[in-house]
Protein backbone atom coordinates (compact mmCIF):
# COMPACT_ATOMS: atom_id res chain seq x y z
CA UNK A 1 0.00 0.00 0.00
CA UNK A 2 2.91 2.12 0.13
CA UNK A 3 3.64 2.98 3.14
CA UNK A 4 7.23 2.87 5.26
CA UNK A 5 6.10 0.32 7.53
CA UNK A 6 8.62 -2.52 8.13
CA UNK A 7 5.42 -4.70 8.38
CA UNK A 8 2.04 -5.16 5.87
CA UNK A 9 -1.11 -6.11 7.51
CA UNK A 10 -3.13 -8.86 5.98
CA UNK A 11 -6.53 -10.32 6.68
CA UNK A 12 -7.73 -13.79 5.04
CA UNK A 13 -10.85 -15.15 4.60
CA UNK A 14 -12.61 -18.43 4.27
CA UNK A 15 -14.04 -17.08 0.81
CA UNK A 16 -14.06 -14.45 -1.09
CA UNK A 17 -17.76 -12.65 -0.32
CA UNK A 18 -16.39 -12.04 3.28
CA UNK A 19 -13.39 -10.44 2.21
CA UNK A 20 -15.44 -8.02 -0.24
CA UNK A 21 -17.75 -7.22 2.69
CA UNK A 22 -15.22 -6.09 4.46
CA UNK A 23 -13.55 -4.32 2.00
CA UNK A 24 -16.94 -2.35 1.34
CA UNK A 25 -17.44 -1.95 5.14
CA UNK A 26 -13.57 -0.05 5.33
CA UNK A 27 -14.63 1.64 2.04
CA UNK A 28 -17.81 3.56 3.66
CA UNK A 29 -16.01 4.12 6.57
CA UNK A 30 -12.74 5.63 4.89
CA UNK A 31 -11.05 3.02 6.18
CA UNK A 32 -7.93 2.51 3.80
CA UNK A 33 -7.47 -1.17 2.48
CA UNK A 34 -6.07 -2.88 0.05
CA UNK A 35 -7.38 -6.44 -1.64
CA UNK A 36 -4.78 -8.42 -2.87
CA UNK A 37 -3.74 -11.87 -3.46
CA UNK A 38 -2.98 -14.01 -0.52
CA UNK A 39 0.83 -14.18 -0.27
CA UNK A 40 1.89 -17.91 -0.24
CA UNK A 41 3.79 -17.38 3.31
CA UNK A 42 0.10 -16.33 4.65
CA UNK A 43 -1.59 -19.66 3.35
CA UNK A 44 -1.52 -21.97 0.69
CA UNK A 45 -4.44 -21.87 -0.41
CA UNK A 46 -5.40 -18.61 -2.85
CA UNK A 47 -7.55 -15.57 -3.03
CA UNK A 48 -7.99 -12.35 -1.74
CA UNK A 49 -6.53 -10.67 1.24
CA UNK A 50 -7.29 -7.30 2.82
CA UNK A 51 -4.14 -5.51 3.37
CA UNK A 52 -5.00 -2.68 6.24
CA UNK A 53 -2.54 -0.65 8.46
CA UNK A 54 -1.60 -1.31 11.85
CA UNK A 55 -2.56 1.35 13.49
CA UNK A 56 -6.16 0.59 12.35
CA UNK A 57 -6.72 -3.13 13.26
CA UNK A 58 -8.38 -1.85 16.72
CA UNK A 59 -11.49 -0.29 14.75
CA UNK A 60 -11.25 -3.23 12.24
CA UNK A 61 -10.96 -6.05 14.55
CA UNK A 62 -14.82 -4.01 16.18
CA UNK A 63 -16.09 -3.79 12.86
CA UNK A 64 -15.48 -7.20 11.81
CA UNK A 65 -17.00 -8.51 15.12
CA UNK A 66 -19.99 -5.83 14.92
CA UNK A 67 -21.05 -7.13 11.56
CA UNK A 68 -19.87 -10.64 11.97
CA UNK A 69 -17.41 -10.98 8.99
CA UNK A 70 -15.99 -14.07 9.10
CA UNK A 71 -12.25 -13.77 8.90
CA UNK A 72 -9.31 -16.93 9.27
CA UNK A 73 -6.65 -14.77 10.63
CA UNK A 74 -4.53 -11.72 10.53
CA UNK A 75 -0.93 -12.01 9.63
CA UNK A 76 1.77 -10.21 9.98
CA UNK A 77 4.62 -10.42 7.09
CA UNK A 78 7.67 -8.38 6.80
CA UNK A 79 7.34 -5.15 3.66
CA UNK A 80 8.91 -6.39 0.70
CA UNK A 81 11.25 -3.33 0.32
CA UNK A 82 13.14 -2.45 -3.20
CA UNK A 83 11.23 -4.99 -4.69
CA UNK A 84 13.30 -6.43 -7.48
CA UNK A 85 10.55 -7.00 -10.81
CA UNK A 86 10.04 -10.44 -11.17
CA UNK A 87 7.05 -11.62 -13.76
CA UNK A 88 4.67 -14.50 -12.82
CA UNK B 1 -9.18 -19.28 2.39
CA UNK B 2 -11.03 -20.25 -0.66
CA UNK B 3 -10.20 -23.56 -1.97
CA UNK B 4 -9.98 -24.43 -5.89
CA UNK B 5 -7.52 -27.39 -5.38
CA UNK B 6 -10.51 -30.07 -6.19
CA UNK B 7 -12.10 -27.66 -8.89
CA UNK B 8 -8.15 -27.72 -10.42
CA UNK B 9 -8.34 -31.25 -10.01
CA UNK B 10 -11.35 -31.99 -11.41
CA UNK B 11 -10.10 -30.23 -14.51
CA UNK B 12 -7.35 -32.50 -15.33
CA UNK B 13 -4.73 -29.80 -14.03
CA UNK B 14 -1.49 -30.52 -13.13
CA UNK B 15 -1.33 -28.78 -9.73
CA UNK B 16 1.70 -29.21 -8.31
CA UNK B 17 3.05 -27.22 -11.45
CA UNK B 18 0.39 -24.93 -11.12
CA UNK B 19 1.66 -24.23 -7.60
CA UNK B 20 4.60 -22.66 -8.99
CA UNK B 21 2.30 -20.00 -10.39
CA UNK B 22 -0.33 -19.90 -7.57
CA UNK B 23 3.64 -18.84 -5.44
CA UNK B 24 4.82 -15.82 -7.78
CA UNK B 25 1.47 -13.58 -8.63
CA UNK B 26 0.89 -12.55 -5.07
CA UNK B 27 4.42 -10.56 -4.92
CA UNK B 28 4.50 -9.69 -8.70
CA UNK B 29 1.34 -8.22 -8.58
CA UNK B 30 1.94 -6.75 -5.07
CA UNK B 31 5.12 -4.84 -6.66
CA UNK B 32 3.98 -4.12 -9.92
CA UNK B 33 0.21 -2.87 -9.15
CA UNK B 34 -0.31 -2.57 -4.78
CA UNK B 35 3.43 -0.44 -5.10
CA UNK B 36 1.67 2.46 -6.92
CA UNK B 37 0.30 5.32 -5.05
CA UNK B 38 -3.32 6.89 -4.91
CA UNK B 39 -5.07 4.31 -7.55
CA UNK B 40 -8.59 4.86 -7.97
CA UNK B 41 -10.44 3.07 -5.94
CA UNK B 42 -12.53 1.46 -8.58
CA UNK B 43 -9.78 -0.78 -9.10
CA UNK B 44 -10.44 -2.87 -6.49
CA UNK B 45 -12.51 -4.74 -8.80
CA UNK B 46 -9.42 -5.60 -10.41
CA UNK B 47 -7.58 -6.51 -7.76
CA UNK B 48 -10.07 -8.87 -6.60
CA UNK B 49 -10.32 -10.61 -10.16
CA UNK B 50 -7.05 -10.49 -10.33
CA UNK B 51 -6.54 -12.29 -6.79
CA UNK B 52 -8.93 -14.72 -7.22
CA UNK B 53 -8.50 -15.15 -11.44
CA UNK B 54 -8.01 -19.24 -11.04
CA UNK B 55 -10.94 -19.13 -9.02
CA UNK B 56 -13.69 -17.09 -9.08
CA UNK B 57 -14.14 -16.37 -13.18
CA UNK B 58 -13.29 -20.34 -13.59
CA UNK B 59 -16.20 -21.49 -11.31
CA UNK B 60 -18.77 -19.42 -13.14
CA UNK B 61 -17.84 -20.60 -16.47
CA UNK B 62 -18.19 -24.37 -15.17
CA UNK B 63 -21.35 -23.58 -13.78
CA UNK B 64 -22.09 -22.36 -17.16
CA UNK B 65 -21.47 -25.60 -18.31
CA UNK B 66 -22.90 -27.14 -15.59
CA UNK B 67 -26.27 -26.20 -16.70
CA UNK B 68 -25.02 -27.37 -20.48
CA UNK B 69 -23.75 -24.00 -21.96
CA UNK B 70 -20.23 -23.87 -23.31
CA UNK B 71 -17.48 -21.90 -23.48
CA UNK B 72 -15.30 -20.78 -26.47
CA UNK B 73 -11.61 -20.11 -26.03
CA UNK B 74 -10.02 -17.08 -28.04
CA UNK B 75 -7.08 -15.72 -28.99
CA UNK B 76 -7.29 -13.00 -31.17
CA UNK B 77 -9.36 -9.40 -31.16
CA UNK B 78 -10.97 -10.20 -34.96
CA UNK B 79 -12.60 -13.14 -33.40
CA UNK B 80 -16.50 -12.16 -32.88
CA UNK B 81 -17.16 -12.57 -29.40
CA UNK B 82 -21.04 -11.42 -30.60
CA UNK B 83 -21.70 -14.80 -32.43
CA UNK B 84 -20.57 -16.53 -29.49
CA UNK B 85 -22.94 -15.36 -27.11
CA UNK B 86 -25.54 -15.22 -29.18
CA UNK B 87 -25.61 -19.11 -29.19
CA UNK B 88 -26.19 -18.56 -25.53
CA UNK B 89 -22.25 -19.40 -25.17
CA UNK B 90 -19.51 -17.90 -23.67
CA UNK B 91 -16.45 -16.77 -24.87
CA UNK B 92 -13.22 -16.05 -22.52
CA UNK B 93 -9.93 -14.48 -23.98
CA UNK B 94 -7.00 -17.23 -23.91
CA UNK B 95 -3.84 -15.46 -24.72
CA UNK B 96 -0.66 -16.53 -22.49
CA UNK B 97 1.12 -14.00 -20.90
CA UNK B 98 3.23 -15.41 -18.27
CA UNK B 99 6.57 -16.82 -18.84
CA UNK B 100 5.80 -19.61 -16.38
CA UNK B 101 3.93 -21.34 -19.61
CA UNK B 102 6.88 -20.84 -22.25
CA UNK B 103 8.74 -24.12 -21.34
CA UNK B 104 5.47 -26.00 -21.83
CA UNK B 105 5.03 -24.91 -25.33
CA UNK B 106 9.00 -24.86 -25.79
CA UNK B 107 8.18 -28.63 -25.67
CA UNK B 108 6.54 -29.08 -28.90
CA UNK B 109 7.06 -25.45 -31.42
CA UNK B 110 10.10 -24.03 -32.58
CA UNK B 111 12.60 -22.38 -30.17
CA UNK B 112 11.80 -19.26 -32.44
CA UNK B 113 8.30 -18.76 -32.41
CA UNK B 114 6.95 -15.89 -30.34
CA UNK B 115 6.32 -16.14 -26.46
CA UNK B 116 2.77 -15.40 -26.62
CA UNK B 117 1.88 -18.51 -28.58
CA UNK B 118 4.26 -20.75 -26.69
CA UNK B 119 2.47 -19.49 -23.57
CA UNK B 120 -0.75 -20.38 -25.18
CA UNK B 121 0.28 -23.90 -25.97
CA UNK B 122 2.12 -24.25 -22.77
CA UNK B 123 -0.61 -23.21 -20.61
CA UNK B 124 -2.89 -26.15 -22.50
CA UNK B 125 -0.09 -28.86 -22.79
CA UNK B 126 0.95 -28.54 -19.34
CA UNK B 127 -2.74 -28.45 -18.00
CA UNK B 128 -1.88 -25.47 -15.50
CA UNK B 129 -4.56 -22.82 -16.50
CA UNK B 130 -8.38 -23.41 -15.72
CA UNK B 131 -9.10 -21.18 -18.43
CA UNK B 132 -7.36 -23.40 -21.29
CA UNK B 133 -8.72 -26.60 -19.51
CA UNK B 134 -12.28 -25.29 -19.42
CA UNK B 135 -12.71 -24.32 -22.76
CA UNK B 136 -14.93 -26.70 -24.75
CA UNK B 137 -13.30 -25.42 -27.96
CA UNK B 138 -10.66 -22.90 -29.01
CA UNK B 139 -11.50 -20.36 -32.06
CA UNK B 140 -8.63 -19.45 -33.90
CA UNK B 141 -7.12 -17.27 -36.65
CA UNK B 142 -4.79 -17.29 -38.95
CA UNK B 143 -2.87 -13.57 -37.91
CA UNK B 144 0.22 -15.24 -38.06
CA UNK B 145 2.01 -18.56 -39.09
CA UNK B 146 3.15 -19.44 -35.99
CA UNK B 147 -0.70 -19.32 -34.63
CA UNK B 148 -2.02 -21.38 -37.83
CA UNK B 149 0.65 -24.11 -36.98
CA UNK B 150 0.05 -23.92 -33.05
CA UNK B 151 -3.85 -24.64 -34.09
CA UNK B 152 -3.06 -28.02 -35.62
CA UNK B 153 -0.97 -29.02 -32.74
CA UNK B 154 -3.83 -28.05 -29.98
CA UNK B 155 -6.42 -29.25 -32.25
CA UNK B 156 -4.93 -32.76 -31.41
CA UNK B 157 -5.88 -31.97 -27.55
CA UNK B 158 -8.99 -30.06 -28.18
CA UNK B 159 -11.96 -28.87 -30.35
CA UNK B 160 -10.57 -26.13 -32.53
CA UNK B 161 -12.21 -23.84 -34.91
CA UNK B 162 -10.02 -21.78 -36.88
CA UNK B 163 -11.27 -18.79 -38.57
CA UNK B 164 -9.45 -17.79 -42.06
CA UNK B 165 -8.56 -13.68 -41.62
CA UNK B 166 -8.04 -11.86 -44.74
CA UNK B 167 -4.35 -10.60 -45.22
CA UNK B 168 -5.62 -7.87 -47.58
CA UNK B 169 -8.71 -5.11 -46.95
CA UNK B 170 -10.11 -4.61 -50.27
CA UNK B 171 -14.08 -5.38 -50.52
CA UNK B 172 -13.41 -9.13 -52.55
CA UNK B 173 -11.62 -9.69 -49.07
CA UNK B 174 -14.24 -8.23 -46.51
CA UNK B 175 -16.63 -10.21 -48.26
CA UNK B 176 -14.41 -13.57 -47.78
CA UNK B 177 -14.61 -12.09 -44.11
CA UNK B 178 -18.23 -11.93 -44.01
CA UNK B 179 -18.44 -15.46 -45.29
CA UNK B 180 -16.14 -16.19 -42.62
CA UNK B 181 -18.63 -15.37 -39.88
CA UNK B 182 -21.64 -17.03 -41.63
CA UNK B 183 -19.14 -20.28 -41.31
CA UNK B 184 -18.27 -19.60 -37.83
CA UNK B 185 -22.25 -18.95 -36.68
CA UNK B 186 -22.87 -22.50 -38.30
CA UNK B 187 -19.91 -24.11 -36.38
CA UNK B 188 -21.00 -22.63 -33.07
CA UNK B 189 -24.76 -23.79 -33.87
CA UNK B 190 -23.72 -27.19 -34.46
CA UNK B 191 -21.39 -27.59 -31.45
CA UNK B 192 -23.62 -25.36 -29.24
CA UNK B 193 -27.28 -26.64 -30.36
CA UNK B 194 -28.50 -23.37 -30.28
CA UNK B 195 -29.40 -20.98 -33.11
CA UNK B 196 -28.57 -17.87 -34.09
CA UNK B 197 -31.25 -15.80 -34.49
CA UNK B 198 -31.29 -11.74 -35.79
CA UNK B 199 -32.65 -11.03 -32.11
CA UNK B 200 -30.28 -13.31 -30.06
CA UNK B 201 -27.44 -11.55 -32.41
CA UNK B 202 -28.43 -7.69 -31.90
CA UNK B 203 -28.39 -8.40 -28.33
CA UNK B 204 -24.92 -9.56 -28.07
CA UNK B 205 -23.58 -7.03 -30.84
CA UNK B 206 -25.63 -4.42 -28.00
CA UNK B 207 -23.77 -6.42 -25.20
CA UNK B 208 -20.12 -6.00 -26.60
CA UNK B 209 -20.26 -2.43 -28.39
CA UNK B 210 -21.52 -1.86 -23.97
CA UNK B 211 -17.85 -3.19 -23.35
CA UNK B 212 -16.48 -1.07 -25.93
CA UNK B 213 -18.12 1.87 -25.23
CA UNK B 214 -17.09 1.43 -21.51
CA UNK B 215 -13.23 0.88 -22.42
CA UNK B 216 -13.51 4.06 -24.55
CA UNK B 217 -14.77 6.28 -21.78
CA UNK B 218 -11.67 4.65 -19.62
CA UNK B 219 -9.35 5.51 -22.65
CA UNK B 220 -10.88 9.05 -23.03
CA UNK B 221 -10.16 10.05 -19.56
CA UNK B 222 -6.58 9.20 -20.29
CA UNK B 223 -6.32 12.32 -22.18
CA UNK B 224 -6.21 14.31 -19.46
CA UNK B 225 -3.82 15.88 -17.85
CA UNK B 226 -2.57 15.03 -15.32
CA UNK B 227 -3.98 11.85 -16.14
CA UNK B 228 -5.99 10.23 -13.35
CA UNK B 229 -5.36 6.43 -13.90
CA UNK B 230 -1.61 4.85 -14.71
CA UNK B 231 -0.90 3.04 -17.67
CA UNK B 232 -0.46 -0.27 -15.58
CA UNK B 233 -3.80 -0.28 -14.13
CA UNK B 234 -5.38 1.20 -17.46
CA UNK B 235 -3.67 -2.24 -19.09
CA UNK B 236 -5.16 -4.08 -16.20
CA UNK B 237 -8.31 -3.18 -17.10
CA UNK B 238 -8.20 -4.17 -20.78
CA UNK B 239 -6.74 -7.61 -19.86
CA UNK B 240 -9.28 -8.71 -17.82
CA UNK B 241 -11.94 -7.28 -20.24
CA UNK B 242 -10.93 -10.42 -22.12
CA UNK B 243 -12.13 -12.39 -19.45
CA UNK B 244 -14.56 -11.05 -17.75
CA UNK B 245 -18.62 -11.34 -18.40
CA UNK B 246 -19.23 -8.52 -20.88
CA UNK B 247 -22.31 -7.18 -18.80
CA UNK B 248 -20.03 -7.03 -15.59
CA UNK B 249 -16.81 -6.13 -17.48
CA UNK B 250 -19.43 -2.85 -18.96
CA UNK B 251 -20.80 -2.17 -15.00
CA UNK B 252 -17.37 -1.82 -13.28
CA UNK B 253 -15.76 -0.10 -16.27
CA UNK B 254 -18.04 2.86 -16.13
CA UNK B 255 -17.85 3.11 -12.33
CA UNK B 256 -14.17 3.23 -12.76
CA UNK B 257 -15.17 6.00 -15.69
CA UNK B 258 -17.54 7.81 -13.30
CA UNK B 259 -14.74 8.05 -11.00
CA UNK B 260 -11.79 8.80 -13.41
CA UNK B 261 -13.66 11.50 -14.89
CA UNK B 262 -14.40 13.38 -11.26
CA UNK B 263 -10.87 12.78 -10.66
CA UNK B 264 -10.07 14.83 -13.78
CA UNK B 265 -12.83 17.74 -12.58
CA UNK B 266 -10.30 17.79 -9.32
CA UNK B 267 -7.40 17.70 -11.82
CA UNK B 268 -6.26 15.17 -9.95
CA UNK B 269 -3.43 12.99 -11.45
CA UNK B 270 -1.67 9.93 -10.40
CA UNK B 271 1.07 11.57 -12.51
CA UNK B 272 2.74 14.83 -12.14
CA UNK B 273 0.99 17.00 -15.03
CA UNK B 274 4.36 17.41 -16.49
CA UNK B 275 5.85 14.04 -16.81
CA UNK B 276 6.22 12.58 -20.00
CA UNK B 277 3.05 10.82 -21.89
CA UNK B 278 3.90 7.80 -23.68
CA UNK B 279 1.70 6.07 -26.55
CA UNK B 280 2.85 2.16 -26.79
CA UNK B 281 2.37 0.41 -30.35
CA UNK B 282 3.03 -3.46 -31.39
CA UNK B 283 2.09 -6.86 -30.06
CA UNK B 284 -0.75 -7.35 -27.47
CA UNK B 285 0.26 -7.79 -23.74
CA UNK B 286 -1.88 -10.41 -22.52
CA UNK B 287 -2.29 -11.07 -19.03
CA UNK B 288 0.12 -11.00 -16.96
CA UNK B 289 2.67 -9.30 -19.09
CA UNK B 290 2.90 -6.01 -17.29
CA UNK B 291 7.14 -5.19 -17.95
CA UNK B 292 6.97 -2.91 -20.33
CA UNK B 293 4.61 -0.53 -18.78
CA UNK B 294 5.97 -1.21 -15.18
CA UNK B 295 9.50 -0.50 -16.65
CA UNK B 296 7.85 3.29 -18.22
CA UNK B 297 6.10 4.07 -15.03
CA UNK B 298 8.44 3.26 -12.54
CA UNK B 299 11.15 5.19 -14.49
CA UNK B 300 8.36 8.88 -13.78
CA UNK B 301 6.61 8.22 -17.30
CA UNK B 302 3.22 7.88 -17.84
CA UNK B 303 1.92 5.63 -20.38
CA UNK B 304 -1.37 7.68 -21.49
CA UNK B 305 -2.81 4.67 -24.50
CA UNK B 306 -1.73 1.39 -25.96
CA UNK B 307 -2.66 0.94 -29.74
CA UNK B 308 -2.46 -2.79 -28.84
CA UNK B 309 -4.60 -5.94 -29.40
CA UNK B 310 -4.73 -4.90 -25.63
CA UNK B 311 -5.54 -1.69 -26.57
CA UNK B 312 -7.67 0.69 -29.00
CA UNK B 313 -7.82 -2.30 -31.07
CA UNK B 314 -9.78 -3.92 -28.94
CA UNK B 315 -12.44 -1.50 -28.37
CA UNK B 316 -12.42 1.20 -31.04
CA UNK B 317 -15.10 1.60 -33.60
CA UNK B 318 -18.43 0.00 -33.01
CA UNK B 319 -21.05 -2.53 -34.89
CA UNK B 320 -23.71 -0.83 -36.54
CA UNK B 321 -26.65 -1.85 -34.43
CA UNK B 322 -29.37 -1.05 -37.28
CA UNK B 323 -29.36 -4.28 -39.33
CA UNK B 324 -31.88 -6.77 -38.56
CA UNK B 325 -31.45 -9.93 -40.76
CA UNK B 326 -28.33 -12.30 -39.93
CA UNK B 327 -27.04 -11.12 -43.36
CA UNK B 328 -27.33 -7.87 -42.38
CA UNK B 329 -26.11 -8.10 -39.02
CA UNK B 330 -22.93 -10.07 -40.30
CA UNK B 331 -21.72 -7.66 -42.98
CA UNK B 332 -22.05 -5.05 -40.11
CA UNK B 333 -19.63 -7.53 -37.95
CA UNK B 334 -17.10 -8.13 -41.18
CA UNK B 335 -17.06 -4.28 -41.79
CA UNK B 336 -16.55 -3.56 -38.04
CA UNK B 337 -13.49 -6.14 -37.25
CA UNK B 338 -12.01 -5.43 -40.66
CA UNK B 339 -11.37 -1.55 -39.49
CA UNK B 340 -8.62 -3.14 -36.87
CA UNK B 341 -5.31 -2.56 -38.23
CA UNK B 342 -2.74 -5.39 -37.64
CA UNK B 343 0.47 -5.86 -38.95
CA UNK B 344 -1.01 -9.06 -40.36
CA UNK B 345 -2.80 -7.21 -42.95
CA UNK B 346 -0.70 -5.72 -46.30
CA UNK B 347 -0.46 -3.31 -46.69
CA UNK B 348 -1.21 -1.69 -43.56
CA UNK B 349 -0.88 1.86 -43.46
CA UNK B 350 -4.15 2.52 -41.08
CA UNK B 351 -2.19 1.50 -38.28
CA UNK B 352 -0.16 3.96 -38.96
CA UNK B 353 -2.58 6.73 -39.49
CA UNK B 354 -3.75 4.88 -35.85
CA UNK B 355 -0.80 5.59 -34.35
CA UNK B 356 -0.37 9.45 -35.55
CA UNK B 357 -3.65 9.91 -34.73
CA UNK B 358 -3.81 8.64 -31.26
CA UNK B 359 -0.25 10.79 -30.52
CA UNK B 360 -2.42 13.57 -31.20
CA UNK B 361 -5.27 12.90 -29.29
CA UNK B 362 -3.58 12.00 -26.43
CA UNK B 363 -0.93 14.76 -26.15
CA UNK B 364 1.93 12.51 -26.45
CA UNK B 365 5.35 13.27 -25.92
CA UNK B 366 6.97 9.73 -27.41
CA UNK B 367 6.52 6.32 -28.25
CA UNK B 368 7.59 3.05 -27.76
CA UNK B 369 7.18 0.81 -30.62
CA UNK B 370 7.19 -2.66 -28.79
CA UNK B 371 7.31 -6.34 -30.19
CA UNK B 372 7.30 -9.76 -28.99
CA UNK B 373 10.52 -11.96 -29.71
CA UNK B 374 10.21 -14.05 -33.11
CA UNK B 375 6.91 -11.55 -34.39
CA UNK B 376 8.42 -10.87 -37.30
CA UNK B 377 5.03 -9.00 -38.65
CA UNK B 378 5.35 -6.14 -36.33
CA UNK B 379 9.30 -6.46 -35.89
CA UNK B 380 9.02 -5.61 -40.16
CA UNK B 381 6.58 -3.25 -39.81
CA UNK B 382 8.07 -0.89 -37.03
CA UNK B 383 10.63 0.10 -39.89
CA UNK B 384 7.36 1.58 -41.57
CA UNK B 385 6.18 3.17 -38.20
CA UNK B 386 9.40 4.35 -37.45
CA UNK B 387 9.82 6.26 -41.24
CA UNK B 388 7.00 7.86 -40.25
CA UNK B 389 7.51 9.19 -37.09
CA UNK B 390 10.07 10.22 -37.78
CA UNK B 391 8.90 12.26 -40.68
CA UNK B 392 6.63 13.84 -38.18
CA UNK B 393 8.85 14.66 -35.59
CA UNK B 394 7.77 12.16 -33.34
CA UNK B 395 10.43 10.75 -30.69
CA UNK B 396 9.82 6.90 -31.15
CA UNK B 397 11.60 3.37 -29.58
CA UNK B 398 11.72 0.48 -30.67
CA UNK B 399 12.23 -2.76 -28.63
CA UNK B 400 11.63 -6.10 -29.03
CA UNK B 401 11.49 -8.09 -26.06
CA UNK B 402 9.93 -11.33 -24.57
CA UNK B 403 8.58 -12.68 -21.07
CA UNK B 404 11.45 -13.28 -19.28
CA UNK B 405 13.29 -11.04 -16.61
CA UNK B 406 16.39 -11.45 -18.52
CA UNK B 407 16.34 -8.39 -20.62
CA UNK B 408 14.69 -6.23 -17.65
CA UNK B 409 17.47 -4.09 -16.79
CA UNK B 410 18.92 -3.54 -20.09
CA UNK B 411 15.47 -2.39 -21.47
CA UNK B 412 15.25 0.24 -18.19
CA UNK B 413 18.22 2.00 -19.34
CA UNK B 414 16.92 2.19 -22.75
CA UNK B 415 13.80 3.35 -21.79
CA UNK B 416 15.12 5.96 -19.45
CA UNK B 417 17.87 7.04 -22.31
CA UNK B 418 14.68 7.83 -24.15
CA UNK B 419 12.75 9.16 -21.49
CA UNK B 420 16.05 11.82 -20.80
CA UNK B 421 15.34 13.31 -24.19
CA UNK B 422 11.98 13.49 -23.65
CA UNK B 423 12.30 15.66 -20.86
CA UNK B 424 15.42 18.35 -22.28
Amino acid sequence: MGTTSDYDWYILFPNHHEGLRLNSELKQRGIKNTIAPTPRAASKSCGISLIVLEQDLPVINQLIEEQRINIEKIVQLPAIKNWKFRGC
Amino acid sequence: MADYHQMWIDLGMDVDKHEALCEVLPEAFGGVYLSQENRPQGMDFYDFVVSEIHGVRPSELIKHQETGGKVFGTFCVYVPDEVVFAAGAIATGLCGGSQFWVPGGEKVLPANTCPLIKASVGARLDKTCPFFMIADMFVGETTCDGKKKAWEILAQDVPVHVIDIPQMKREKDIAAYQQEIMDFIKVVEDFTGNKVTPEALAESIKLINNKRKTLQRIYNARKASPVPISGKDALLVTQIAFYDDPTRCAEMGNKLADELEERIARQEGVFPADAPRILITGTPMAIPNWKLHHIIETAGAAVVVEELCTGTRYFENLVDESATTIEGQVRALAERYMKTNCACFTPNPGRIEDVVRLAKEYNVDGIIDTNLQFCNLYSTESYLVKQKLDELGIPVLHIETDYSENDFEQLRTRVEAFLEILRK
